[in-house]
């Protein structure tokens, strides 16, 4: 009898760890989405559910025009007077005015930057896999002088954080010239982007092709089998589940980046990416917590997804030390 | 010598240094090379345009001589210490709690790596909300339903309450991987060690600290020192949620990228961090993982 007390009340407790760590870790997006669907006048409600449900937040954000008429602005009529009475403005000061009213520029454009975020980090991620692909069949299953130099070098790479790298990695884009254009912009974040993703690619990629049994390649040498038809017709297929992990890493690291970005993108306002472009939501107004919500959830979402997919191959073993954050 | 008299032993070499090339180069040209020309501008008075001039040690002096300097350097112990501990106890707890069968543990596994996948950026503004002084339900709860205070209260523009909402927030964000990494290791443990303490009469407690703990001493060790290194370098988990923790990361940011951009003065900074880093390590190494 009081063995399966005891046994019940520690079940008990065990149920509400377990409740207690899922509400840790889910609160944040609950609030997010509660947030993003709430009026203004319903934010200082402690309860999570809405009293009314409002999606504005969502429908600016996207863009979806839902009267489907055009949205004329009006010019308040004291600026006219002001105008009017001003004789001495010239003609560009006028439009320059006339223009800070008519500016529609104010609204979100969450699809521009939700596609360069997407732009930069499939690019990025997918170079870094590409060369790393090849670069850790070589450092795991090749011999030769200094692989184990580079073996070792790539886990010194892991204490290179970004912000010890930025100032020099600047200087240089700028003494090249890439700053000043778009082109050149893009070029040498994109290069950046993979460059730290590159050293978590080979890494995992590694320990993932060390666990293939040699045997496999052998057979398959004995078959007339190049190195390199190896690698594409063996290897790749085997660690399937590695290198979609790997990639999902690449991407979100590319995908979460605001460092680089911030300093790089800085007068490029069409080309920002979502962590940026946010940031400069924020600040930019004020009680804008719907817009940022939504816009926040639908950052999260394509990261989210990828690693729900990916998930069934993760495991201790196979991201082991070989993640960076 | 040509290349059809080669051994196959050195065609393969050839290959696999080939095929190793553009990583190599790559990583050289934009990790190695960087970190060396860091150091060489950390001696200029570095400007984007124009001239950069040679000022000997003035940047690490100016570095050196600045209160605010030393700081920053004390709030990024505080906030790397704080955070490792923290993150590793809870990792290895929810690791012990998960090691159990229980329903819906497939699911639960899923949400826990919620907070580790979701980017930062989408997640720092659920989190100032819920510390937001008007409509947060941290001053809520604390203000009108626990009357803990009398007012509501903005403690993420305080700089001493940020430190530790940014600590919290650190360890929700990165506990996943560390739990991920110690569960890994837990699965792997010898059931017969237990039954065999068992049958020596060790309680809960007792197998806790005679197995698990030594079992898990050397995966427990590298996650720590892997979260350290990670910590010391953060910028982006700090500055995206407050801009008042000024740990060494941030501090160089807006050093060096805000105001006159004293970027002679951010690569000073940079070669300090980097070389604190690199002692630091040195000393864990040796003594806790004996190496």
């Amino acid at each position: 009898m009081v063995n399966r007390k005891n046994r019940l009340a520690k079940n008990f407790g065990f149920f509400i760890l377990i409740m207690l760590i899922v509400l840790f870790c889910l609160f944040p997006f609950i609030q997010m989405l509660s947030t993003s669907l709430k009026y203004s006048w319903d934010w200082g409600n402690p309860s999570l559910i809405p009293i009314e449900v409002n999606t504005d937040a969502y429908t600016e954000i996207l863009n979806i025009n839902t009267s489907g008429e055009e949205v004329v602005i009006e010019i308040p009529a004291s600026v006219k007077k002001l105008m009017e009475d001003n004789p001495d403005l010239t003609e560009p000061q006028k439009t320059a005015i006339l223009a800070k009213y008519t500016d529609t520029s104010d609204v979100f454009p969450f699809k521009t930057y939700f596609l360069n975020s997407l732009k930069f980090s499939l690019i990025s991620s997918l170079c870094a896999l590409t060369i790393a692909i090849f670069g850790a069949y070589s450092i795991s299953r090749m011999k030769y002088r200094g692989q184990k130099i580079i073996q070792r070098g790539v886990l010194f790479v892991y204490m290179v954080g970004g912000i010890l790298l930025l100032i020099p990695l600047y200087k240089i884009s700028v003494t090249l010239g890439l700053t000043g254009s778009e082109g050149g912009t893009t070029l040498s974040l994109v290069i950046i982007y993979m460059v730290q993703t590159l050293p978590v690619c080979l890494y995992m990629l590694g320990n993932s092709f060390r666990s293939i049994p040699f045997s496999i390649e052998e057979a398959a040498f004995i078959e007339g089998y190049t190195r390199f038809q190896t690698i594409v017709k063996i290897i790749i297929p085997l660690s399937f589940g590695a290198i979609a992990t790997v990639f999902s890493y690449a991407f979100m690291i590319a995908w979460n980046e605001y460092l680089f970005a911030s300093v790089f993108l800085k007068s490029y306002i069409n080309m920002y990416t979502l962590p940026i472009s946010l940031k400069a939501l924020f600040v930019s107004k004020n009680a804008i917590w719907d817009r940022v919500s939504a816009a926040s959830l639908l950052t999260a979402i394509p990261v989210i997804v990828l690693f729900m997919l990916v998930q069934r191959f993760l495991s201790g073993d196979s991201t082991a030390g070989g993640v960076k954050e | 010598m040509a290349y059809n008299q080669l051994t196959m032993e050195q065609k393969d070499a050839r290959l696999g240094i080939k095929l190793v090339a553009p990583a190599v180069i790559i990583i050289g040209l934009l990790i190695i090379y960087p970190i060396f020309y860091n150091i060489y501008l950390s001696f200029f008075d570095v400007s984007m345009i124009g001239d950069t001039k040679f000022i000997g040690l003035e940047n690490y002096k100016n570095v050196i001589f600045d209160p605010s300097f030393w700081k920053s350097v004390f709030t990024t112990f505080v906030y790397v210490i704080a955070t490792t501990v923290l993150t590793t106890l809870l990792g290895l707890i929810v690791a012990i709690a998960m090691n159990k069968e229980f329903p819906l543990r497939g699911l639960v596994r899923s949400i826990i790596l919620l907070p580790y996948v979701a980017p930062v950026i989408s997640t720092v503004y659920s989190w100032q909300f819920f510390f937001d002084p008007v409509n947060g339900i941290f001053t809520h709860v604390m203000v009108d339903v626990l009357h803990i205070y009398d007012q509501r209260f903005n403690l993420i523009a305080d700089p001493k309450y940020a430190l530790w909402v940014a600590i919290v927030f650190s360890m929700w964000k990165a506990f996943p991987f560390t739990y991920l990494m110690i569960l890994s290791r837990l699965q792997t443990i010898d059931n017969n060690l237990y039954e065999a303490a068992e049958i020596d009469g060790a309680g809960g407690i007792r197998k806790f600290i005679s197995i698990t703990i030594p079992e898990l001493y050397f995966v427990l060790g590298s996650i720590v020192l892997l979260r350290f290194i990670w910590n010391f370098n953060k910028f982006e988990e700090v500055y995206l949620l407050t801009d008042n923790v000024k740990v060494l990361s941030v501090y160089t940011y807006f050093k060096a990228f805000t105001g006159s951009m004293a970027l002679g003065q951010g690569s000073a900074l940079v070669v300090v961090q980097f070389t604190l880093l690199i002692g630091l390590i040195l000393v864990y190494v040796k003594k806790v993982l004996k190496w």
